[in-house]
Parts: C-alpha cells; structure tokens; sequence
C-alpha cells in the first residue's frame, strides 16, 4: 500500500501536470468538430477552416454607419426665403462623444460625431445664400463647428467655444466661395478632436450650377485606434474596404461627380487614383475650369476637390490610394460600371 | 474506527471552512451588483508566442494573456490587413490561445511583422527576422533530428565515460579532486540552465506568467520531486556496497538527462526558428560540454568494479533525452514548455550537486578539504572556458 507520502506526491504530481498541461495545450478541442467555412483571400485563393473567419467585409445588415447611402446624401437644409429674397437655409448639428462604433468588423471605437456619424451630415447651399446652423453640444467636452468658407471672425468656430452637456451656437454667414470644403471642430487638441471623427463636407453650389451627374462625396478618413500615433486604418467614408466588397454602382458614359476631402490626421499626404480613365480635377472647387486631367491627385491634410470623369467600357474598376500602406488598410474601392441603355442589366453581387 | 473516521472528517471540514469563507468574501466584494472595486481601467493584453511559414500561409499562435476575455478580429502582415481564419474561434478567455492562419505568398528570408488586432482596435505585433519553412514531422526530419541529438547528447557522454579507467587508478584525495571537479562542472550547468530558461521566458513570455517566478517554482519542485525519488531509489538499493555509488550515479545520469532534454529544446528550436547557424553553434558547444557530462557519471562510479553494461546504460539515460528534446523543440515548440523544460532541467542538476556534495562528505567527513574546493573551482573554470571557446 501507498504510504502517505506516497500519496501526496502522486497528488501534487498530476495536479502541476494538470495545470501544466492545461497551458501548453488549452488549444486542443476534443468536442465535436463544427463544419469548416470557406473564404477567399485578395489573390483569390480559397481557404477552409474550421474555426472563425477574420476578414474586414461588413455586409449591409450588420453595418452601422452605411457608407452606400452617405455617399449620395445631401442635406439641404430648411429652406425659406427672406423679405430681400435671399434664400435662408437652417440646420440643426449636434455634437457627441459618448458613441461606440464599430468602425470595422469587430472592431469597436469611441467615435466623436456631428448627428450621430462619421462623417457628419453633408451639408449644401447655393453661393449667396444665408446659411444658419443650430449647434447643440450634448457631448461631455466642449466643441465648436468651424466652417471652412467666407464668414465673420466670430463665425470662425475658434473662440466661441461652445460648452459640455447641451451648451449652444448658432452659427450664420452667407455661403462662399464657391467650391467643397470641410467642416470641424476647432477645440484643442483638434487632432483628437478630428481623430475621433468631427468632421463633415460643406459644399457650395455655383448659382449657375454645374452639369447634370452623378453626384457622391468621399470623405477620405483614418482611425488610430490604439493610440500610437500611426492610423490602423484608412477609408473613404470611414468603413475600411467597405466599397471594395460593396462596389459603387455607375453608369457607363454617364458624367460622374465625386467632391472629394481629405481628412486624415497624423498623415502628411493621401492621394486619389482612378483606374481604366482619367479625371478633370477642379482643385478645392472654386473654380469652374478644370486644371488638371489626370488619373493622380495628391491631398495635403484637409485639402479637397472636385473630380468628374466618365467610363466608356463597363465593369469594375478600382479607385484608391496609391499609397499602398493606405489602400492595404482599407482605403480602397470599386467602382460597377453598368451599361443602362440594355434592358435587362445583370446587377452585380460581389460574393454571390 | 468509528472514532477515527468521524475525527478525520472533522479536520477535513476544519480545513475547507477558511476557503468557504475566502469564497464568500470574494463573491461579495467582486461579485454582481458590488461596486467596491468598479475604479480604474482594465487594459487587455494578448501575446503572439509563435509564427510559423508553411507553404502560402503564416501561422501565428496566439494568447491571451491579459486580465480580461477578448476577440481577436483582424489579422495583418506588415501592416496589410488580409483575410485570416482563427481556430478553434475568435473568442479568447484568460489565458486561452488560438492559431490565427493568415494565407499568404511569403518569401524565405526575409523579416515580417505579423500584427492582430483585437476587439477595442489594439495592434499587437510580433516580429519575425527572417521567414524560414517550418520543419513538418516527417520521417526524414524525425531522424535527422535523431542523429543530432546523438551527436550532442549520447556520443559525448559516451566518450566522456571513458574517463572511468583513469578515474580509477587515481589515489583517494585526487579521486575526492576529480568528484569535486564533477561538482564545479554541474553548477556551471545548472546556472546556465537557469539563466537561459530566464533569458527564454524574458523573450517570449507575457509579463502574466511572471517568467523568473516560474523557473524558481518549477526548478524548486523538479528538485524536490528527484530528491523523493532519490531517497527511494536508495532505499530501494538497500544495505550493499556497490549500491551507494551505482544509486548516485544512476542520479546524476537522470539529472544530466534532464538537463540534455533542454539542451535538445534549445537545439530543436533554434533550427525550426531558421537560426541554422545557431543550431550549428549549439550542437558543436553542448557536444563538448556533454563529455563532462559522461565524466560526473564516471566519477562515482570510480571506486567500484568495472561494470561497462551499467555504464553503459547510465550514458544512455543521460544522453538519449536530448532526442526527445529535438523533437519536442522542433516540432512542438512553445516558449512555456521550453521554459518549463528548461526550469526542470535546473532543479535536477541542482538536486544531483546535494547528491555529490552529501556523498563527498560522508565519505570524507567536511567539505572544505583543499582538494574538493580545488576541484569546485576548476570545474566551473573548465566549464567557462569552454562555454567561451565554442
């Protein structure tokens, strides 16, 4: 028989063992195997698993700020006309910071928002119109608009600050130049404050107007999610890869608008290409002739523009950054160019 | 009976109360609805412990070795985001790991930084200097392993046992000179054990697993647990002459093999880690630390017959786990075993320094015998400079 130091012995011994054993192999699984799912990677290869499948493609359901319908929503604003017959156009902006977003699949970001998204809503006027924007901060910091544009000092977003937990501005001036720009807070540090995504486009429309298109904006925009000083990821319209797996539908011959704004912090440069044809490139939108014909645009932070281009073949076409860490990250995309003069046009699923 | 039963119940239940109590208090103070401890910020924290490149893929194992549960949700390599599987799933509790598989045309030799970032967007990164296959468990590499670790481990030890002649024809106090020298040789060798299984935890261990708190467990229960078995084995051997050195000896051959097994680890590992010139470098510098070896197994065994089948045997005891050690190294390898392994390795030599030490003085009454001290010294000094030259 066993004496009882015998026993103890065999007792510690398979208990460290246990312990030992749990951590060199915790991995093994001896329930039952679950069926392996496929998914492609970007060569095309296909790969089995049986485990879970990492890959930034949102599907439209599951996608909390919807980048396809961002891209051509224009907001207005509330139009009256006033005893001069200017037209008066009102918009109510609301600031947040308490928001968690998932920004790409799984990953989940205090977002800082202007009407609850990233970017904030797209406002529009006509050059010459008086524009009043009702500001409401119902953050937990103090936050303020600044407008790029022709306005007064104390329209500037910079000294007014506007304080926490439902402080208010109202914001008035008389929409100009001509052209696209950004709106953002102005608190320091504008970096976060930019970071974290409070930030919209302000586009004033000619009197004359421009040709009819196909309009969208694209906001080009990175998150530094942990902080380092370096962006984790990169998109136009804030969900990385997401026209990729999602491409924009187009079509073909068709004048195509896209306003264009940069607004990626901690990085020096963006830039825009297009594949399969070239853009006319109104640097800013301020003026009515194109200065550029290229398939090449490089942003300096907060620099933006008017690009308009037509397709004259159809099917899918790449635009992204030619920065390739940038387009690694998610700043990439596809553009689906149909031909609408044929009847029954075959709508493409990417996936299906 | 009655009696003794209902008396050994008692202190069962004696001994669980505290716990009970500790239990209770724990549920109290952390459980749901407490908002004592509701403060600070809980940051996670996961390691990637171990990449390998197979054909198209990079496979990185990965821990979680924060306080808190996480998901791991995107994979990337040199900053390129890819499509990666995770198995068995995304969700990792404490302490839990997963293989995250990231398919991928990588090239041979060159460096990588394979980033996973996890739920609230944290980037962890590992990085990889150069980029080698990784070595597949089929016959070929099972053998090949094979030979190496006869190399380092068996034919050495047997080469060293081959001292036994000229141990036995020396007079009693050079004999006490060279059992000395046997223990200066094992403390070379149990330090070096000890600080590379440091050095090991320092480099690939998560800060969680308090890596020198580790060693010390683990060589501190390795030596006790030998010197259970030592006392056992002795016992066992009973009132004969011969047993006492052949007892002894047998000890050091296990305490040796022990120590080989790590040296295999290292071995194994470094040529799976693509560090063939450090593999080539290892396998030359323990071939010729392992003659010792054979030596210390020789030395105890002096005073007795001649028996080259026991020897034998104890040259093999010694020497054959380092095989083991390749395979496990090469084919198995992760830094908590190797850590594990090489702790173990540590407490058994130590254990057989006591064995030697304690033998020395019953045999001679004290230990501070100018010859035993000279012999300490010169061991450790031999030890040295080899560990210098190679």
């Amino acid at each position: 028989m066993l004496t009882s130091g015998q026993k103890m012995f065999i007792v510690i011994a398979t208990v460290s063992l246990g312990f030992v054993g749990y951590l060199v192999f915790p991995t093994m699984d001896i329930t039952a195997q679950e069926q392996p799912i496929v998914f492609v990677t970007h060569s095309g290869a296909v790969v089995q698993t049986t485990g879970d499948v990492l890959d930034p493609v949102y599907t439209i359901q599951e996608v909390e700020f919807d980048p396809e319908k961002y891209l051509r929503d224009f907001d207005y604003g509330k139009v009256s006309k006033l005893e001069d017959g200017t037209t008066l156009r009102e918009f109510t902006i609301i600031a947040e910071d308490d928001k968690i977003m998932e920004i790409a699949p799984g990953i989940f970001y205090n977002v800082w928002t202007f009407n609850g998204s990233v970017p904030g809503p797209t406002i529009r006027a006509t050059e010459g119109d008086l524009v009043r924007i009702y500001f409401i901060n119902n953050g937990d910091k103090e936050h303020t608009i600044h407008f790029h544009g022709n306005h007064p000092a104390e329209m500037d977003g910079i000294f007014e600050i506007v304080g926490s937990g439902g402080g208010q501005f109202t914001y008035e001036f008389i929409a100009g130049p001509v052209g696209v720009h950004p709106y953002h807070c102005h608190v320091m540090p504008v970096e976060e404050h930019i970071g974290h995504g409070l930030y919209g486009v302000f586009i004033v429309d000619p009197k004359e107007g421009r040709q009819q298109a196909d309009e969208m904006v694209m906001v080009l925009n990175g998150f530094d999610t942990d902080f380092d000083g370096e962006n984790n990821l990169y998109a136009a319209n804030t969900i990385p890869f997401y026209y990729q797996h999602h491409p924009i539908q187009i079509n073909m011959n068709e004048l195509i608008r896209v306003y264009v704004v940069n607004m990626v912090g901690l990085d020096p440069i963006n830039n825009f290409h297009l594949h399969g044809t070239l853009y006319h490139y109104y640097p800013t939108g301020t003026d009515l002739v194109p200065s550029y014909f290229t398939d090449m645009v490089t942003f300096s932070q907060s620099e933006r523009g008017i690009i308009e281009f037509e397709y004259e073949y159809t099917g899918r076409y790449m635009f992204h950054a030619h920065l390739t860490e940038f387009s690694d990250k998610g700043w990439t995309g596809l553009f689906y160019v149909k031909d609408s003069s044929q009847l029954n046009t075959e709508v493409y699923n990417f996936g299906s | 009976m009655e009696v003794k039963r209902s008396s050994s119940t008692k202190t069962a239940i004696s001994a669980i109360i505290p716990f009970v109590l500790l239990a209770v208090m724990i549920g109290y103070v952390f459980g749901p609805g407490s908002e004592l401890i509701s403060f600070g910020v809980v940051i996670p924290e996961i390691s990637i412990e171990k990449v390998e490149f197979v054909d198209s893929e990079i496979i990185a194992t990965v821990r979680n070795t924060g306080p808190i549960a996480v998901d791991i949700v995107m994979a990337d390599i040199d900053d390129m985001i890819l499509p990666a599987a995770i198995e068995p799933d995304k969700h990792l509790e404490r302490f839990e790991s997963a293989i995250v598989r990231i398919p991928f045309e990588w090239n041979e030799g060159q460096p990588y930084a394979i980033g996973l970032t996890i739920d609230d967007g944290t980037r962890f990164e590992k990085r990889v200097d150069v980029a080698a296959p990784s070595i597949q468990p089929t016959i070929e590499m099972i053998s090949y392993f094979a030979v190496i670790g006869t190399y380092v481990g068996i034919i050495p030890v047997m080469i060293g046992l081959l001292w036994f002649p000229f141990i036995s024809k020396l007079s009693r106090s050079k004999y006490k000179f060279f059992l000395a020298l046997t223990v200066g040789l094992l403390l070379f060798l149990g330090i070096s054990s000890a600080e590379e299984a440091i050095e090991t935890s320092a480099e690939n261990l998560s800060d969680v697993f308090n890596g020198v708190l580790l060693v010390a467990t683990v060589a501190i229960v390795s030596f006790l647990a030998l010197n259970y078995l030592g006392e056992k084995l002795k016992k066992r051997a009973g009132a004969s002459k011969l047993a006492g050195p052949v007892a002894i000896a047998l000890m050091i051959a296990i305490g040796i093999g022990l120590h080989n097994f790590g040296e295999g680890l290292a071995i194994g590992a470094a040529i799976v880690l693509g560090e063939a010139a450090l593999g080539a470098f290892l396998i030359v510098g323990f071939a010729l630390h392992n003659t010792t070896e054979g030596f210390a197994i020789a030395a105890p065994m002096a005073r007795t017959k001649l028996m080259i089948g026991r020897l034998a045997a104890m040259g093999m005891i010694a020497g054959v786990p380092a095989i083991f050690g390749t395979w496990v190294g090469g084919f198995v390898y992760s830094p908590l075993t190797a850590v594990i392994f090489l702790a173990i390795g540590t407490g058994a030599i130590f254990q057989v320094i006591v064995l030697i030490m304690r033998w020395i003085q019953n045999e001679e009454g004290k230990l501070s015998n100018s010859s035993v001290l000279a012999g300490i010294a010169v061991g450790m000094l031999i030890m040295y400079i080899t560990s210098i030259l190679v």
